[in-house]
């Protein structure tokens, strides 16, 4: 049973990990391809936020 | 009227590689801190060193596990285990488990120091506060480098953070970010976060040897009242009384405080319940924490003299001594920790009085740091035989 719930935590650690690249990755999509807030602010705060999540998804940070 | 459709790709196509760009250069610095190895010499009492995982399997491989090294006399007596690191943004406590490793005699007992109780926690650096990676202890070989990490768990090990962390056994709601916290983690499980499967492997390692005395040092800002002070679990209250009133009449100013018995997962509390050993936490100054100093330096780090922390100590605001002439300099803090120690073992002996946990040991204290500086009690990796050097 211990070693069932580590395996679970483990799993659920490697997860949030790929949801965090999910994320990068839309991010990266609201950059090139929205709709609104077509402005350059919105394309300067879209492109500064990949940051934090590409650093975890790659392990970094 | 600017025209954001013109240009639109190229310009994101800029921006984006800039963001990249931005985190290339974080990436080095995080990765800086996370691969860099600090080199301890130890000392010809060293015995062995074994992983923490030998005494808990399941933290193997992980970010956790951690180098503990023993120095056994072979005669039977008492033990410590000493712990640094357990925050590793308090790094004096790291730095005295080297000079202990480093210098360490045992004449009767054995000793186990583990310098980063949380190696996990020493491999990132404290977010938002523009800590320096490093700091650098003079030597006569040249400036000696350590790691100044975080107070908890690295999220690359241990992820997400719930919103309440519940302390087991209690029950009782502790801050989240405490489920990453060691030192809110004790008595620790087997099933359990990361964290608290590594408080668990500490405790099995303090049940197994059946540890006389366990020691956790730590570092507290100057406006925290618990600073400069033992913390001591019930079973070692009246050792600690006298060691620090023996301590304040010889050495520096210290006080002492009787573990609480509703604020749960401390190891002065949880670690000292669900084992036999007599526990102590010990605080030192540490200028660098305060949320009132200066600008975060290294030179901060390693001197502690800062103009903020004088003006408030000369309004009253503080619960240690502080002159920013002589500062918090890591000697002294390094010193208070070894000296603090003694203290402790003299009294353990004194009041056990019994001959099979009686510990005999010696290693620099406050006096001979004061009297030759921090870097002369740490040996040089380049000349001594490889087989004692070590990397953390």
């Amino acid at each position: 049973m211990e070693e069932l719930l580590r395996v679970s935590n483990e799993i659920i650690h490697q997860i949030y990990f790929v949801l965090a690249g999910l994320c990068g990755l839309v991010l990266l999509r609201g950059l090139f391809s929205r709709n609104t807030r077509k402005t350059i602010v919105y394309d300067i705060v879209y492109a500064y936020t990949i940051i934090p999540f590409l650093l975890r998804a790659l392990h970094i940070k | 009227m600017f025209d954001y459709e013109k240009y639109k790709t190229p310009r994101k196509i800029v921006l984006l590689l800039l963001a990249l760009a931005l985190a290339g250069f974080g990436a080095r610095e995080f990765t800086e801190l996370r691969t860099m190895k600090e080199t301890v010499v130890v000392s010809d009492a060293f015995t062995k060193m074994v992983m923490l995982s030998d005494y808990f399997p399941p933290i193997k491989g992980t970010g956790v596990d951690t180098p503990v090294y023993i120095y056994d006399s072979g005669v039977p007596g008492g033990s410590m285990f000493y712990l640094g690191g357990t925050h590793p943004y308090e790094p004096a406590t790291m730095l005295s488990a080297y000079v202990m490793m480093e210098n360490l005699k045992v004449e009767k007992g054995r000793v186990f120091i583990c310098p980063h109780a949380n190696m996990s926690a020493s491999t990132v650096g404290m977010l938002g506060n523009a800590y320096p990676k490093f700091l650098h202890v003079e030597t006569a070989f040249g400036p000696k480098p350590y790691r100044i990490g975080d107070r908890n768990t690295s999220p690359l090990d241990q992820w997400p953070d719930p919103f309440t962390y519940v302390h087991y056994p209690s029950g009782q709601n502790l801050d989240y970010t405490d489920a990453r916290n060691l030192n809110r983690t004790y008595p620790g499980r087997p099933d359990g976060n990361l964290t608290e499967q590594l408080t668990f492997a500490i405790m099995e390692l303090n049940r197994k040897e059946k540890i006389t005395l366990f020691v956790d040092a730590h570092e507290a800002s100057l406006m925290y009242p618990v600073v400069s002070t033992y913390v001591a679990h019930d079973r070692a209250l009246d050792m600690a009384m006298m060691a620090s009133m023996m301590l304040s009449a010889t050495e520096f100013p210290m006080k002492c405080e009787a573990s609480p018995k509703n604020l749960r997962g401390l190891s002065h509390r949880d670690a000292g319940d669900f084992c036999d050993s007599l526990v102590i936490l010990m605080e030192t100054p540490e200028p660098f924490i305060d949320r009132v100093a200066g600008k975060i330096t290294e030179k901060l780090m390693m001197d502690g003299k800062d103009e903020f922390l004088q003006t408030a100590a000369e309004h009253g605001l503080l619960f240690t001594d502080y002159d920013i002439s002589v500062g918090c300099p890591m000697w002294d803090r390094v010193g208070r920790h070894l000296s603090g120690a003694l203290a402790m073992i003299q009294q353990m002996n004194d009041f056990l009085m019994e001959p099979e946990k009686e510990l005999q040991l010696s290693f620099p204290n406050y006096s001979d740091l004061k009297e030759h500086g921090l870097g002369h009690f740490l040996n040089d990796p380049a000349k001594a035989d490889p087989a004692k050097v070590f990397l953390n």
